[in-house]
């Protein structure tokens, strides 16, 4: 364990510490774009720049290591004149177009700038010119004029995804990161890239142009797009949510997510959900408050509870909402007539040798903790032969919050619809659930962001997480529905319509009052 | 003149590019000699003949011999062929003349290093010596002194010439060790040391032409022997390759620590009749220009350049007369040094760039008088802060043209044209 100091601070490193890495362990602060903790280092911005006692010449801290004794400083004239100019060599070509550039709030060349640079310019010839609005793909646009060439997303293609779609093409000033002739950017991964874009070169064809990051809130999560259970960070505001990106957790996703990960907002935003109860009880559908058609519906559920009442359970819910659940259906029905609907059968046990599991949904572990806990074994088969028989006369399903990934919704809706009763706890909206011709509630539910809960992944790591904000307001968690469906009463804090709240933003952020005033958003753009 | 023709001494004869040719002056004698020997005998030899790489950087041959792992590891030695550098021509003539010379120092070496196998890497544009190479080659393995158990001695070598795809960067090593993979060709981050980590990720030795062809000298006639050419800290002679305006340009081999004004009147046969000496580029292109007075100081060898700000380099030595106009050659450094960055630190490819850009507003008319100081802080800022020294190499003569001839620089900005032509950029070049 190596000691070294710091700014004049006496720091302890692991063997094999790089200075950038014993830097960021002592809180010290240093300039730096291409070096990225989760790829290879390649040592080409030359902006982490340090003076290390004994050696003339400023030195990049990100590919040399801490020695014994080594006393390291880049608070010196010296380190502060190599960063300076080093950041005048990035900006002396690159186009001064933040006010349209989409990293603009959150760009690493605006913020290092701010810090060690603030100079006036010496570069008085014409810039460089590269190509712009590059289509490298099916999710990402380059601007060539912005990108400073740090090669992260280079090396992400060549380390991480290992689909070495991209490299750097032409010398000298003239260079430019491309994909290789017939090779698109398309892989699983590739979103990863824009994350890690330290400037506004590389975009998101789903983000661009629709909003400015600091008109949008975030809060951390677990995706709920498949077992892994990747932490996350959504971005939200009074619109709706814009967008999903990792969050690091080394014994999950390390610093990566997958692209289908990023489609889980979509399935938040209020325009794909049931905001309102839907109940057909004789011939027609009314609208109802979600809490009324659940207490509404309670009373069908009494009236079948024993071998006649039926739960059927995805496996996209919180462990604390299965509790609930299946807590009242074992105990106050009476009924261990509790199936768990699967969804990609084929596919549900592979796994893509990085993130992507077969299994699409954030909690199997979690479900199957609490039907062993309750000795509950209803098979499918079960619950097809009860309701062709007519023994199952009322179910009530716990749907899924991403409809995309049970391909098999409609099919199984079909099924379960032969009940007299069918309650569905349902987020997003579906035909095959409008097509239901029976005694029918669509109870609209929460989805992840909108609760507090814990998913167990499928290492059986159990992450709880934290609700972001709310959505619909009138949408009722799994728990919330199992005490109501139970006929106990409850009380729910109603929150203002076509609200976003911030329910757990940061302290250093901005009240959303304050900055209202100037909010827009842009409609999706496009190339 | 001192008489000192190690490498040169027979290249006048057409027949010596031949492997009968060769043999018939003593060629490939020292190969079954070096084989009988224990490779660190031959490193020892290496070390203590005061050999320096040829290349450029003048890094001490054994030395980087003796960087190699001892774990037996497979390991790779490559001759760099590139010879990129505007002003050198040296290599190519040794490859053309005496490429057997070349293939038993490299037979030799690679016994000494413990490699099996050897490349040597030679600029696409040298179509001729790559021919000549090949056909040498395959002589070599013909005649048994290429392939498996070399001379019986259980010594297995086998060698591949590979043509670059045409950059300056390239004759960088790790940046040939790139190309050499099949990647674009970037300097790689060091460390690793290629001795520890280099071609494939095993440990390499990279050596010149000219260093692996001396190495046959040093084992056949003994450390000592090469010594008694050049000084104590530059043993041996030296190819030079002489081009601009002197009588009689072409590659000469002189012992190191020899007068450069000798080289130019003796060798070369003065300047050109009614011509003054100017300025003289010693080492190739990235080395700083001496001024006709330094000149005189002069001689060729790692520590009197080194004492007069230049460095010796790869021995091309460009020499000037007093009708060279010195923004305009600079010019035309700055541009090739902004063609050639390989893009990937960032001081080099933007500063590369911005010092081309700044020469030329000059050299168009456009220039301003805080140009001049620009220059130099940019060349200042982009010294010694990138992987490799490309950076180095385009900052530097910027930095000695600027501020051994800035009256010129001065005029050029004040008037829009040559101080010394008397013209404009428009009317030198077209």
């Amino acid at each position: 364990m190596p000691k070294c100091t710091i700014n004049g601070k006496e720091v302890e490193v692991k063997e094999g510490t790089s200075i950038i890495e014993a830097m960021q362990q002592s809180g010290d602060r240093i300039a730096h774009y291409c070096w990225h903790p989760g790829l290879s280092v390649a040592g080409v911005c030359r902006l982490c720049m340090v003076e290390i006692e004994g050696n003339p010449r400023v030195q990049i801290a990100c590919n040399t290591m801490v020695t014994e004794g080594m006393k390291i400083n880049n608070t010196s004239d010296k380190v502060k004149d190599a960063v300076k100019w080093g950041l005048d060599f990035h900006l002396i070509n690159h186009p001064l177009d933040c006010p349209i550039c989409d990293q603009a709030g959150e760009c690493g060349l605006q913020d290092q700038y701010m810090e060690y640079g603030k100079y006036d310019p010496e570069m008085a010839e014409p810039k460089q010119k590269k190509h712009k609005v590059v289509d490298l793909g099916p999710t990402v646009v380059l601007d060539s004029e912005r990108c400073i060439l740090c090669s992260r997303c280079v090396r992400f293609t060549e380390e991480v995804s290992k689909t070495n779609e991209l490299g750097l093409f032409n010398r000298g000033d003239r260079t430019e990161i491309g994909t290789h002739d017939g090779m698109p950017l398309d892989n699983k991964y590739s979103l990863n890239t824009v994350d890690i874009c330290p400037v506004g070169a590389l975009t998101s064809k789903d983000f661009r142009f629709r909003q400015r990051v600091w008109y949008l809130k975030d809060a951390e999560t677990v995706c709920n797009g498949c077992s892994t259970g990747c932490n996350v960070k959504v971005y939200y505001n009074r619109e709706g949510f814009f967008r999903v990106k990792p969050v690091y957790n080394e014994q999950v996703n390390g610093y990566w997510m997958c692209d289908e990960g990023r489609d889980i907002y979509k399935f938040v935003n209020k325009d794909v959900r049931y905001v309102k109860a839907q109940v057909r009880t004789n011939g027609g559908w009314t609208e109802m408050h979600a809490g009324a058609a659940a207490k509404a519906a309670s009373e069908v559920l009494k009236a079948s509870a024993g071998d006649s009442a039926a739960l059927v359970l995805t496996a996209q819910y919180t462990v604390e909402e299965f509790e609930a659940i299946v807590n009242t259906f074992v105990n106050e029905f009476k009924s261990k007539k509790v199936y768990f609907w699967i969804n990609n059968k084929e596919t549900f046990d592979s796994f893509d040798n990085l993130l992507i599991r077969g299994d699409k949904n954030p909690n199997t572990k979690g479900l199957l903790k609490v039907l062993e806990k309750h000795g509950i074994s209803a098979t499918w088969a079960d619950l097809s032969a009860g309701l062709s028989s007519g023994a199952i006369k009322t179910v009530v399903v716990a749907g899924p919050e991403n409809l995309a990934v049970f391909p098999d919704f409609a099919e199984r809706a079909k099924e379960i619809s032969k009940a007299q009763n069918v309650i569905w706890l349902q987020a997003a909206k579906h035909d095959a659930l409008a097509q239901m011709n029976n005694n029918a509630w669509i109870i609209p539910m929460k989805t992840f962001v909108e609760k507090d809960g814990t998913f167990i992944n499928h290492a059986g790591l159990e992450q709880k997480f934290k609700k972001a904000t709310v959505v619909v307001s009138e949408a009722l968690t799994l728990t919330e529905a199992a005490l109501l469906l139970s006929g106990k009463n409850l009380t729910i804090q109603a929150t203002p319509a076509n609200e976003f709240l911030p329910l757990n933003q940061r302290p250093d952020q901005v009240e959303l009052e304050a900055r209202k005033k100037n909010e827009f958003v842009f409609k999706r753009g496009s190339l | 003149m001192a008489e000192a023709k190690i490498l040169t001494e027979f290249y006048h004869l057409p027949e010596y590019q031949t492997l009968a040719g060769y043999k018939s002056k003593g060629g490939y004698e020292t190969l079954p000699k070096a084989l009988k020997m224990q490779p660190q005998q031959i490193i020892d030899e290496v070390k203590a003949s005061g050999l320096r790489g040829r290349g450029g950087a003048g890094f001490p041959t054994g030395m980087k011999w003796g960087f190699l792992p001892k774990n037996g590891e497979p390991r790779y030695l490559l001759c760099n062929a590139d010879e990129g550098e505007p002003g050198t021509f040296k290599d190519r003539m040794m490859m053309e003349r005496a490429p057997h010379q070349l293939i038993e120092g490299m037979i030799i070496s690679g016994f000494a290093v413990g490699s099996n196998k050897g490349y040597i890497y030679v600029r696409g544009e040298y179509v001729y010596p790559i021919e000549v190479l090949n056909k040498a080659i395959k002589e070599a393995y013909a005649a048994g002194l290429l392939g498996k158990n070399i001379l019986g001695s259980g010594f297995d070598f086998d060698l591949d010439v590979y043509r670059g795809a045409g950059a300056y960067i390239c004759g960088e090593e790790t940046g040939m060790i790139s190309s050499l993979e099949g990647l674009k060709g970037q300097p790689k981050l060091k460390p690793p040391f290629p001795a520890v980590q280099g071609y494939l990720r095993k440990p390499t030795i990279v050596n010149n032409v000219e260093t692996l062809a001396a190495v046959t000298y040093i084992v056949k006639d003994g450390a000592q022997a090469y010594r008694k050419f050049g000084t104590e800290k530059s043993a041996g002679t030296k190819l030079f390759s002489v081009s601009g305006n002197v009588m009689k340009p072409g590659n000469y081999e002189v012992p190191l620590g020899y007068p450069l004004i000798d080289l130019i009147n003796k060798e070369c046969g003065g300047m050109k009749p009614g011509r003054k000496l100017k300025a003289v580029i010693p080492g190739g292109s990235s080395a700083p220009i001496l001024t006709a007075e330094e000149v005189g100081k002069a001689n060729l060898d790692y520590e009197s350049l080194a004492g007069l700000g230049s460095m010796l380099g790869s021995g091309a030595v460009i020499v000037m007369d007093d009708s060279q106009c010195m923004v305009d050659m600079l010019g035309v450094l700055t541009h090739f040094y902004a063609h050639e960055s390989c893009g990937q630190c960032t001081p080099c490819r933007e500063g590369t760039g911005w010092l081309d850009k700044i020469l030329h507003s000059i050299l168009e008319g456009r220039g301003r008088l805080q140009d001049i100081d620009l220059l130099i802080k940019v060349a200042d800022n982009m010294k010694g802060k990138t992987i490799c020294a490309l950076s180095d190499a385009a900052a530097l003569p910027v930095l000695s043209f600027v501020n051994k001839f800035r009256d010129e620089f001065e005029f050029y900005v004040r008037e829009g044209r040559s101080k010394v032509k008397g013209t404009t950029y428009a009317e030198m070049h077209h």
